[in-house]
């Protein structure tokens, strides 16, 4: 019988329990949808990465030879060598893209996935591409693929469509950060392929170390172990967390659980709040009730399970469709997305512990909550529980006592009350708005940052209009004639390895020569001159190695033994591109040679130039900004998700409020009536109540999505250094929105005034 | 409850009379009140709801408890319940002392020996008369058939409809239904015709004083309407918190016979 209580409770009260039962619902659904994509994308690549043998570390230098292969071998813990010679190069064919060429002997290590023809062999003529560049390029088994290494052709019968685990992520140098797979290919092919095959000179070494031996502290053991049987200072050893292609994986993955939670715990905390004041007044309006069932000789223990199972059967309903929906739905949604940008094979969504220990919680929690709620009514004897509640005790607040509440209005003086004496019930209303005006901020927000990144990147620093880049084989000469035709600047771009006592990370030394199409802006986004006679390193770099301005760094150039130490002269910020810049002279300073890899100019280039052998690509501004735009769907998505929740909560919270705070007042406004209030008046004095509260949540809410905003901006990745932006639209649409859904949330309401019966509303309190 | 305080000093003046115990119970003692208060303790301010009481009630009695608002008579019915507890004293349910039981016993001591029909009957709304009389199928073994119940106070016909669907008269109707479908040996009414016009009344009373002459069941009311002590076997005047007489009736009227 109390379960058919219960049921029809429920139905009585259902818009309340069906708020519940929607934050509920929304917070597992985020989260589980998060998790179990962000777990599913793990454990694919995990699983990926150990089926086809990914490499545990990776030597690079020049000159490796089968001497280095047994060197490394005899190092305790090492099982297997391979090595590897990787050159870059373009497929003139399909529209000249940068391809990572791969010659090798054996495939132990970083083995291929094989899609389509035949697998890969040593000694076998041929060439194996890398599935989406094939796929979209319409490259077909049996099809000659040819290949341009510097000036050399190399021609290929494609045997196989294959991915690599060690390229689940690769960029060419003209992608700014977003990789463009039908642009940027693979290339696999025996060393026997390659032109001058006896003299060929492998620049990779990749060590496979025994099963069981992978975590971190055994592999740097092992790592320098290598250094010293190396002992050469020209190679670079570095694991999987120093890989471009897994690091960036992993911290996707990262990034996208620890947005989940974020969601998650905005939600939940709300649907929580919502379970506290729904429970509290459903069981305070049965307290009659209560006393009746305890008069009639039901336990404590009875009543007590009946009201908690309110609370669980709404919380449970909504935390397991959601959880369901969640995974059912989210991670084919993002994966989707994921695809252009990772190539991990079988991408698909995984349930962990983790999704059922947090559905589990987040129902036990709400179940605590309904008890802690009604726990109040049950711990009076049965005598005193029958009779109505004791009036509340009220004090009056400092500011009744004052004579400035003498100059206020009736309507003023009657919310503050209420507000003051409903303290419970406005927290949760600002807290509901404050949420709705937080994401709709942050969502905003995130284009907002991505716009000010793109207008920074080609307005502000890099003011030339067309970069030409110059491919290895074109000369000084070439490069200086170029430059003197299109009137424009020489730079130079090249990776450097960074060394502190706290870190070592890879990144980009960007050396200028004369002209001004390069500019740097110091931490607080001012424009600054670059050092003359010293490096300028940028922020985050200076943050990922702990040193700052006047501290001392020591780097390398890539391929380069010789190592500087070099003072900070200077510290900038660069959204994209993170190291180091300075002036020719400086660089030349150092003793090294400067070899321009790119042209920047304002005159509009002959397109027939990025035939010419000496040039690899000519980038228009337009061209770099629509593929950087394209490429930030992923962001995209995110900030539908928050407008959409945004919104949700809005509505959901401030509704099953305005029930609350509507049923409560009933008698209060039937009151005001009856005394000759008409409705509109009364009307106006409820809406009063709600901007005050609105406005209060809009400004606490403005202050959280800018927090939230700045710290998605600041853990987005590595390399990209992103400022949070918010502009005065953003601002506008956010207030205005949340507004607009307080308000006409609450016109619902108020609106009811009117349909209150005087007499049935006044009629006795039972 | 409020008018206390200011008739504090009259408690001395209460007259007892014929208290004797033999003369009037016709079965055995069902409840003892020995020494009885119920004090209330309001930040500095205490005052007594019931002091000193001492009564007796016999199984199978019709008893009516009558007094003005504030005497001390709800107090004197919720001791009685197990639904509150005294401050000092005894109370003796067929021997064994209620005041020592636990918070569980005192439920189950509820549970299984008590009815109680409410002036304003405390029906479940969004239960229907028959589900409010099955409820207590949850909380005892033995009760009697729900649709029995309803049968037995007239109304079989309206077994599903629910409480807002019905008359005053039905609902209380209901209540004693519920009440006495648990086959307590105690069946405790407060103003169980308080809410209720006087035709509806007298048929509420009649099947009060029914449930106490054919079936034996122990009826105690509590009520401020003099005119229904004719109808109790024993009554019980309660003034300002003690008991002010216990008279036995030695030929009560016929609850039909009643008016007010």
């Amino acid at each position: 019988m109390l379960f058919r209580k219960m049921r029809r409770d429920l139905m009585k009260n259902k818009t309340q329990f069906i708020s519940i039962f929607l934050m509920s619902f929304l917070g597992m659904l985020v989260f589980v949808g998060m998790d179990s994509e962000s777990a599913g994308a793990g454990a694919a690549a995990a699983a990926y990465y150990k089926q086809y043998n990914l490499c545990d570390i990776w030597i690079a230098g020049a000159g490796f030879s089968d001497d280095d292969i047994r060197t490394a071998k005899k190092v305790s813990g090492v099982t297997d060598v391979e090595k590897r010679l990787v050159l870059t190069g373009t497929a003139e064919k399909y529209d000249n893209a940068y391809m990572y060429v791969n010659f090798m002997d054996t495939n132990r290590i970083n083995s291929l996935m094989l899609y389509d023809g035949v697998p890969y062999e040593a000694e076998a003529d041929g060439v194996w591409l890398e599935e989406w560049f094939a796929r979209t390029n319409g490259i077909k088994i049996g099809d000659t693929f040819t290949v341009k290494i510097d000036s050399t052709k190399i021609d290929a019968t494609v045997k196989g469509i294959v991915d690599a685990p060690d390229y689940v992520y690769f960029v060419s140098e003209s992608d700014v950060m977003y990789p463009n797979y039908k642009k940027t290919g693979l290339a696999f092919m025996s060393s026997s392929m390659f032109p001058d095959s006896a003299h060929i000179v492998y620049n990779q070494l990749l060590v496979d170390v025994r099963d069981g031996l992978d975590d971190d502290a055994h592999i740097s053991s092992i790592k320098e172990k290598l250094e010293k049987a190396f002992d050469r200072e020209d190679i670079a050893v570095t694991d999987r967390n120093q890989n471009l292609s897994y690091a960036t994986f992993d911290a996707e993955v990262k990034q996208h659980s620890a947005m989940g939670i974020m969601f998650a715990v905005v939600f939940l905390a709300i649907a929580l709040l919502g379970i506290v004041t729904t429970m509290a007044r459903v069981t305070a309006g049965q307290r009659t009730q209560i006393g009746t069932m305890k008069a009639l000789g039901f336990s404590k223990t009875t009543i007590t399970l009946h009201y908690i199972s309110y609370g669980f059967v709404i919380s449970a309903m909504g935390c397991i469709t959601g959880a369901w929906v969640g995974y059912a739905t989210m991670p084919p949604w993002i994966l989707g997305m994921f695809t252009g940008s990772y190539l991990v094979p079988d991408l698909k969504g995984k349930i962990t512990t983790l999704d059922i220990t947090a559905t589990l919680i987040a129902i036990a929690v709400a179940t605590l909550v309904s008890f802690l709620s009604c726990r109040k009514e049950l711990k009076d004897p049965p005598a005193i529980t029958l009779k109505p509640p004791a009036p509340k005790k009220i004090r009056h607040s400092g500011l009744e006592k004052s004579r400035l509440w003498l100059c206020l209005d009736f309507a003023t003086q009657w919310n503050i009350r209420d507000v003051l004496r409903n303290k419970m019930r406005s927290l949760m209303g600002i807290l509901g708005v404050m949420g709705c005006a937080m994401l709709l901020i942050c969502g905003f927000g995130c284009f907002d940052s991505i716009n000010g990144l793109m207008g920074k990147m080609y307005g502000e620093l890099m003011t030339a209009s067309n970069k030409i880049l110059l491919s290895a084989d074109a000369g000084s000469g070439y490069a200086y004639d170029l430059s003197e035709k299109y009137r424009g600047q020489l730079i130079m771009e090249t990776s450097v390895e960074f060394v502190s006592e706290k870190a070592k990370k890879s990144g980009t030394a960007t050396i200028i020569d004369k002209g001004n199409f390069v500019h740097i802006q110091d931490r607080d986004l001012n424009p600054v001159k670059l050092d003359k006679g010293g490096i300028a390193m940028t922020n985050k770099m200076a943050t990922l190695l702990e040193l700052d301005e006047g501290d001392f760094v020591k780097w390398h150039l890539v391929g380069d033994d010789k190592w500087q130490y070099t003072r900070i002269a200077q510290i900038y910020r660069d959204p994209s591109i993170q190291g180091i810049t300075m002036y020719r002279s400086v660089f030349e300073d150092m003793e090294y040679k400067f070899r321009p890899t790119a042209v920047l100019t304002n005159m509009s280039v002959d397109p027939s130039l990025s035939d010419a052998d000496e040039v690899s690509t000519v980038m228009n501004v337009a061209d770099m900004k629509a593929s950087f735009a394209e490429t930030m769907e992923m962001m995209n998505a995110m900030v539908y998700i928050m407008v959409v929740a945004a919104v949700l909560l809005g509505v959901v919270v401030l509704y099953n409020l305005g029930v609350l705070s509507f049923v409560e007042k009933t008698r209060e406004v039937a009151t005001l009536k009856v005394l000759g209030f008409n409705s509109g008046r009364i009307r106006n004095i409820l809406q009063k109540q709600n901007i005050w509260l609105t406005v209060i949540g809009i400004a606490v809410g403005l202050y959280a999505g800018w927090a939230m905003l700045y710290v998605i901006c600041t853990t987005v990745s590595e390399t990209l250094d992103m400022y949070p932006i918010i502009s005065g639209p953003t601002y506008a649409y956010s207030i205005l929105g949340t507004f607009l859904v307080s308000v006409s949330v609450n016109f619902m309401f108020s609106g009811k005034v009117r349909t209150i019966d005087m007499v049935d509303a006044l009629k006795g309190v039972e | 409850m409020f008018g206390k305080k200011k008739e504090q000093s009259e408690a001395e003046d209460l007259e007892i009379i014929d208290l004797d115990e033999e003369s009037g119970g016709a079965g055995k003692v069902l409840i003892e009140f020995k020494d009885v208060c119920k004090k209330y303790v309001q930040g500095e301010h205490e005052f007594y709801a019931l002091k000193d009481a001492n009564l007796t009630i016999n199984e199978g009695e019709m008893v009516v408890i009558l007094g003005p608002s504030g005497a001390g008579k709800s107090t004197l019915l919720n001791l009685l319940g197990g639904m509150d507890s005294a401050s000092s004293g005894h109370i003796l349910f067929d021997g064994d002392d209620l005041t020592e039981y636990t918070d569980n016993r005192l439920t189950k001591y509820r549970a299984e020996n008590v009815g109680v029909v409410f002036q304003f009957y405390n029906l479940i709304p969004t239960l229907t008369a028959y589900e409010n009389v099955a409820l207590m199928k949850d909380i005892k073994n033995g009760t009697s058939d729900p649709a029995e119940a309803l049968a037995d106070v007239g109304l079989a016909d309206h077994m599903h409809q629910f409480p807002s669907q019905m008359s005053g008269g039905e609902q209380q109707r209901t209540s004693i239904a519920r009440a006495i479908a648990k086959n307590p040996r105690l069946l405790l009414c407060d103003e169980p015709t308080g809410a209720l016009d006087t035709e509806t009344g007298r048929d509420v009373l009649k099947l009060l004083q029914d449930m106490s002459r054919k079936k034996k069941r122990t009826v105690v009311m509590v009520t401020h309407n003099s005119f229904f002590a004719d109808i109790a076997d024993t009554v019980i005047r309660v003034k300002n918190g003690g008991i002010q007489s216990v008279v036995h009736n030695d030929e009560p009227k016929d609850a039909s016979e009643v008016t007010w």
